[in-house]
């Protein structure tokens, strides 16, 4: 007998009694919803979460990138708004000393200020990870209160891999001390744009 | 005495773990711990701080126990329909492109491992947190095949480098300072000596990993739930380092336990909505990453793990242990925990939750463990996926004796206590006597009849009459009037 069948066998004779499966969706719009304006609580959670929010116009995405990072040289980018000077395809190598990585955000979410990036708007995902600083653009019209609401916007079916990303990286390894700027970048820029006040 | 004085803590041989034969004895892994008073109360209020950001990430959301209920009800469901969903998983994530392996026990997890690695040409591989692993003593199995195996959770990193396990399921190294971690740093990465900054420290261990995260050849990952609807398997971490060496490497391995699956996409909302808050108190981890299938030119690979876990299954007092989700609040909130230290429990899983699911591998080697514990019932009060965890350490408690593996003491007393509760006349006759005999004898040797906890308590003075006495003097005619009111 190979081993999933024995453990299938196993699961089988030991299953429980079988409970019913709740209606998740049903529960979660009968929670309270919070008060205030969605799009402040997202910037205040993802401001505590290490987050440097900017405001700003679509089109100046480039001036504002500019501002925050005059440093800044090799950048890949796989926004429209804002041109790359290292190819989204590069090689790991090539990757591994970039300065910027910039991209948009399908949606953000106001209750643990996170962003979800899906793989397409990643390109090669690794730049999003060895990049030191990352700098992501935001629709507010693209905020959501929670997670019930963003899981039933999001679909990964055309997409390899999906993260939700909620500040730059992080540790509190020693001693619980918060270190910001583990494995991962040391910094994370949201630049929030479209219609103000949905 | 400073922190960098302090002595080493004791640490078993082995990754931790004692010899196949040797029986864990907490109670003097214990007592060792707390030889350092200092210490101990720091690493008491280390935990304790957790405890409390966890209660005030739980108080911010107003359906915290809808939540709960939720996450429960979801887990007991997919457990009791554990098959369905295991070839459910298995269909949409074959169709996806993803290789699924499945390993009845921890050496078929190692060798199928190892199989991959094989056949991908893979010597050089980063892990990131994986419980499952030291479960199965992936590692050393690893290492003996010519493997480089590098753990790249930072905490990881540190106990990997002292060749220690990990003492916390969230917070590997919750039991080092800054200065062990500063020495552990100046032996193997040659940094300074003296220094204890974290920040430098991190930054140090960053550099470090950063090439071993660009030459590994392959990266394996843990699994926190797998959606059985869509196949994606779901990792979170704060540190990007599962992200950095599945994105990097050409072959990606997650290894799961069975029951981390859960049926619906929508479902991790309720889980990920509980997971970080009950851990550490954040509102998610920066990075829940949900691996659908391959990237072009990788291999993704999954394995599931039963290792004991279909046993757990049909035992009807413990099944809804499997619920858990690995959080570790219930580690950050036992008295017993934080003031012993994970490695005195002798086990891959430490704590309330660790108390529960190892008995069930080996009850007389684990014996102690069940009686880690103040049944005061905090770690069922914080499990954000409500397992009754004080009670099946209690029924635990009930096996282990029934099987004879309780002690002769701890049997001794359970025996005499039946027996003297059992007859109203003998616990009478024991309570005068002992009211007497205790107020005649000196301090030093009446506290000794209350055995261990006499080491640092006294006993109160015995008063000079029992409460059934002073009733009969204080309420005369009290029974009557209520049978006749």
């Amino acid at each position: 007998m190979t081993a999933r069948e024995s453990i299938l066998q196993a699961v089988r004779a030991a299953r429980p009694a079988a409970t019913p499966l709740p209606d998740v969706r049903a529960a979660a719009g009968g929670f309270p919803p919070a008060a205030g304006d969605v799009v402040a609580r997202f910037r205040e959670v993802a401001r505590a979460t290490g987050v440097t929010v900017l405001e700003g116009a679509r089109r100046e995405a480039a001036d504002l990138v500019a501002r925050a990072y005059p440093d800044a040289s090799r950048i890949v980018s796989v926004s429209t708004h804002l041109a790359g000077t290292v190819p989204v395809e590069s090689a790991s190598r090539e990757l591994a000393d970039i300065d910027l990585f910039v991209c948009e955000a399908v949606l953000g979410v106001a209750e643990n200020g996170a962003v979800w990036l899906p793989a397409s708007r990643l390109g090669r995902r690794a730049a999003a990870f060895l990049a030191p600083d990352v700098v992501v653009l935001l629709d507010r019209a693209a905020v959501v209160a929670d997670l019930h609401q963003a899981y039933e916007r999001l679909d990964l079916a055309a997409e390899s891999f999906g993260v939700f990303v909620a500040g730059p990286s992080k540790t509190a390894d020693i001693e619980q001390s918060l270190v910001i700027g583990a494995h991962g970048p040391k910094s994370l820029t949201l630049i929030l744009f479209g219609a103000v006040g949905s | 005495m400073s922190a960098n004085q302090r002595p080493a803590l004791p640490v078993l041989t082995h990754r931790g773990l004692p010899g196949r034969a040797e029986r864990v004895d907490h109670a003097r892994a214990a007592a060792l711990f707390n030889a350092d008073e200092a210490r101990t109360d720091w690493h008491d209020g280390a935990l304790w701080f957790a405890r409390e950001k966890r209660d005030l990430a739980a108080a911010a959301v107003a359906e915290w126990e809808a939540l709960r209920e939720l996450a429960s009800a979801i887990k007991e469901h997919t457990l009791s329909h554990l098959d369905e969903y295991l070839l459910a998983f298995e269909e949409r994530a074959l169709a996806n492109g993803v290789r699924v392996h499945w390993a009845a026990d921890a050496e078929e997890h190692n060798r199928i491992v190892y199989g991959i690695l094989e056949r991908a040409g893979s010597s050089r591989l980063v892990k990131s947190k994986s419980m499952l692993t030291e479960e199965c003593n992936l590692n050393p199995y690893l290492e003996a095949r010519g493997i480089e195996v590098i753990d790249t959770d930072l905490g990881e990193r540190i106990i990997q480098l002292r060749r220690e396990p990990p003492s916390h399921i969230v917070a590997p190294a919750i039991h080092l300072t800054k200065e062990d971690v500063g020495a552990t740093f100046h032996e193997h990465l040659g940094t300074e000596a003296g220094l204890a900054d974290p920040v430098a420290l991190a930054a140090a261990a960053r550099a470090h990993l950063r090439d071993r995260f660009l030459a590994a050849d392959a990266a394996l990952t843990g699994v926190n739930f797998a959606v059985a609807q869509t196949g994606a398997l779901v990792v979170c971490t704060n540190e990007g380092n599962a992200d950095l060496g599945a994105a990097l490497a050409p072959v990606h391995i997650a290894s799961m336990g069975i029951e981390k699956l859960i049926p619906r996409f929508d479902d991790l909302a309720v889980f990920l909505r509980l997971l970080a808050r009950s851990a550490t108190g954040q509102p998610v981890t920066v990075y829940t990453s949900h691996f659908q299938r391959p990237e072009e030119g990788q291999e993704l690979h999954v394995v599931l793990v039963d290792n004991g876990r279909s046993r757990q299954l049909g035992r009807a007092a413990f099944w809804r242990s499997l619920k858990c989700i690995r959080c570790g609040a219930c580690l950050n909130t036992c008295p017993v925990y934080r003031r012993s230290g994970g490695h005195s429990y002798g086990s891959t899983l430490p704590g309330p939750i660790g108390s529960v699911l190892t008995p069930g591998i080996d009850l007389e080697r684990y014996a102690a463990l069940p009686f880690a514990s103040t049944l005061c019932g905090s770690c069922t009060a914080v499990c954000p996926v409500k397992i009754d965890l004080d009670a099946q350490l209690l029924h635990w408690r009930q096996l282990v004796t029934e099987a004879g593996h309780a002690g002769r003491v701890k049997a001794l007393i359970v025996n005499a206590t039946q027996l003297v509760l059992g007859r109203p006349w003998l616990f009478r006759l024991a309570g005068g006597v002992g009211r007497r005999v205790l107020r005649l004898l000196p301090r030093r040797i009446s506290r000794l009849a209350a055995g261990p906890w006499g080491e640092a308590r006294d006993l109160p003075r015995p008063p000079a009459q029992s409460f059934r006495e002073w009733y009969r003097q204080n309420r005369p005619g009290a029974s009557r009037s209520r049978r006749a009111p």
